[in-house]
């Protein structure tokens, strides 16, 4: 008798065979990509309108957030409501990438209880699918950023990098988050309170140069601090990203 | 994994699927859903919490190739459980499942249809999903549209379907799969009177002696008409193998009574 093509053992420590799993998941690439081409029509099923609201929705957000920071300063400029667009834009890349995330595995029902194929394509294409969903929203700011006469360079272009770093970032949160939701349900709704924590802990709605000097261990702590920082001096004043003195600091050199 | 059918060229007789001492357990939290809440409520009370459900114990195996095996037994039987872990959905808890070629399932009808499109993108979407290549669904396109006899309307969009149209495409993509192993689970019933006739002919079609064939079902008739061979399955546990005539007998009999001295020797 031949070997068996394929054994089913149970799992060690409830993990499937590492290997065995990762090779599984990259057979499945066309399905992940199909999936998520169809949860992205899904979201927005209005067709048209739907693409509409995909940029309309960040846009009023900013514009209410932009509200409150010239009611709180008094005053504000041209390049502060650049930031706030440009960060808030890319902030809700990962936010969104967490959310669907955490619902993507329970939310999964039938297509998980009946098909055989690694589990993390979920979490994965709920990440592909926000970043879908963020691209058309670059365009947005490039016309923004046009209109609000902030300058252009070809240093920009480090905008792709960046965007590279914030996916990867997107998916792991977003990974995690499926797992935590699979264990404790009600992990769904801390989520909203999670992330508008981490709004508020990142230079988003203020400049990273803004940051008082007793507050500085925030960019220790927060993960997000970093990239957005570089992001919003890319974007904005289309100057080098600072990663450097990230870096340096990460390990504690001068 | 479930692409090139003929790289394992099978004989009748050849092991297809070979079961040993496989038990599932399913844990359940009692309460209607875990949540980090009443886990930190009776985490402090010490209480255990789970429900422990022995679907599938120490049940053995083979079913070599060339066999239609019928699966039946009474609802929570475990035999959806049993087909979920051929299928590799469910990992054992323990005791081993060996495949001896790759599996089909259709476990339930349309899983991985997107009812806001359209039919053609849910065959392909459908397709992926059970396992084949874009390429050889494209290839197979105009034979599943056919069989479902759906060309006016594939490209409409999927909500627009009436249940019977939904169950048509998702047989008819399912079936196209033809793998070695083929599992289908209840989903034969679907359709009205004149698909199901079409359904069953494209499961007998199925019948050859380089594949399996399992079929669960609480349609009686059809499996003794289908199947050569026939297990009947109680509480995670296999009372009998054996032919259809006379496990369907058995079976019948235990329904009537309610037991049979069947299971009073094994339990
Ligand atoms: N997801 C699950 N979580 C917990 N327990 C489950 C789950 N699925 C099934 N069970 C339990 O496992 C046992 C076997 O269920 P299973 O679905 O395998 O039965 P079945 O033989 O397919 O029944 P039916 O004929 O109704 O389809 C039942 O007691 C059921 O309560
Ligand atoms: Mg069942």
């Amino acid at each position: 008798m031949s070997a068996p093509l394929e054994v089913f053992l149970p799992f060690k420590g409830g993990l499937p065979p590492l290997r065995k799993y990762l090779s599984q998941l990259y057979s499945r690439r066309q399905f992940m990509a199909a999936f998520a081409r169809s949860e992205l029509r899904r979201q927005n099923y209005g067709s048209a309108f739907g693409q509409v609201w995909l940029i309309l929705n960040p846009l009023l957000l900013s514009a209410v957030y932009f509200l409150l920071i010239v009611i709180i300063s008094g005053h504000a400029d041209k390049a502060r409501y650049g930031h706030l667009t440009a960060s808030l834009f890319i902030f809700y890349l990962v936010t969104d990438a967490i959310v669907a995330g955490a619902k993507s595995i329970t939310s999964g029902g039938r297509l998980v209880l009946n098909s055989a194929f690694p589990r993390l394509m979920l979490p994965m294409s709920a990440a592909v699918v926000s970043l879908f969903k963020f691209l058309p929203t670059l365009l947005v700011l490039v016309v923004f950023h046009a209109l609000l006469g902030l300058p252009f360079s070809w240093t920009m272009l480090w905008a792709i990098p960046l965007i590279a770093l914030f996916f990867l970032f997107a998916l792991g949160c977003a990974i995690f988050f499926a797992c935590v939701n699979v264990y404790f349900r009600d992990a769904q709704n801390l989520i909203p309170y999670l992330t508008r924590t981490l709004l508020y802990l990142s230079p988003v709605l203020y400049e990273a140069s803004a940051l008082k000097s007793n507050l500085q261990f925030l960019k220790n702590i927060n993960p997000m601090y970093p990239l957005l920082d570089m992001w919003s001096r890319v974007m904005v004043h289309a100057q080098l990203p600072n990663c450097t003195s990230y870096i340096k600091r990460c390990y504690g050199l001068p | 994994m479930l692409s090139a059918s003929n790289a394992h060229p099978q004989k009748k007789g050849d092991t297809a699927v070979s079961i040993h001492d496989l038990s599932v357990i399913y844990r359940t939290t009692l309460d209607k859903r875990p949540t980090l809440r009443n886990r930190l409520l009776h985490a402090s009370r010490g209480k255990k919490q789970t429900r422990v459900v022995h679907a599938v114990s120490n049940l053995s195996l083979d079913i070599p190739y060339g066999s239609v095996l019928g699966v039946v037994g009474a609802n929570g039987a475990g035999k959806s459980t049993l087909m979920r872990t051929i299928s590799g959905i469910l990992p054992p808890t323990s005791g081993r499942v060996e495949l001896f070629g790759n599996v089909g399932t259709l476990l339930a009808l349309g899983v991985g249809f997107n009812q806001e499109m359209t039919g053609r993108d849910n065959v392909i979407l459908g397709g992926l999903a059970a396992g084949l290549s874009k390429s050889e669904i494209e290839s197979k396109f105009d034979e599943i549209v056919e069989f479902a006899e759906l060309s006016e309307v594939i490209d409409a969009p999927m909500r627009t379907y009436s249940s019977g149209m939904f169950s048509r495409l998702a047989f008819a993509v399912a079936v196209s799969v033809e793998p070695d192993i083929l599992i289908i689970d209840e989903a034969l019933s679907t359709g009205d009177a004149k698909f199901k006739t079409k359904s069953l002919d494209r499961v007998k079609e199925l019948r050859s002696h380089n594949r399996a064939l399992i079929l669960v079902s609480h349609a009686l008739a059809t499996i003794e008409e289908v199947c050569n061979e026939v297990i009947w399955i109680h509480k995670g546990k296999l009372i009998s193998r054996g032919k259809p005539k006379s496990v369907i007998a058995d079976y019948k009999k235990f329904l009537e009574v309610g037991s049979s001295p069947m299971i009073d020797e094994d339990v």
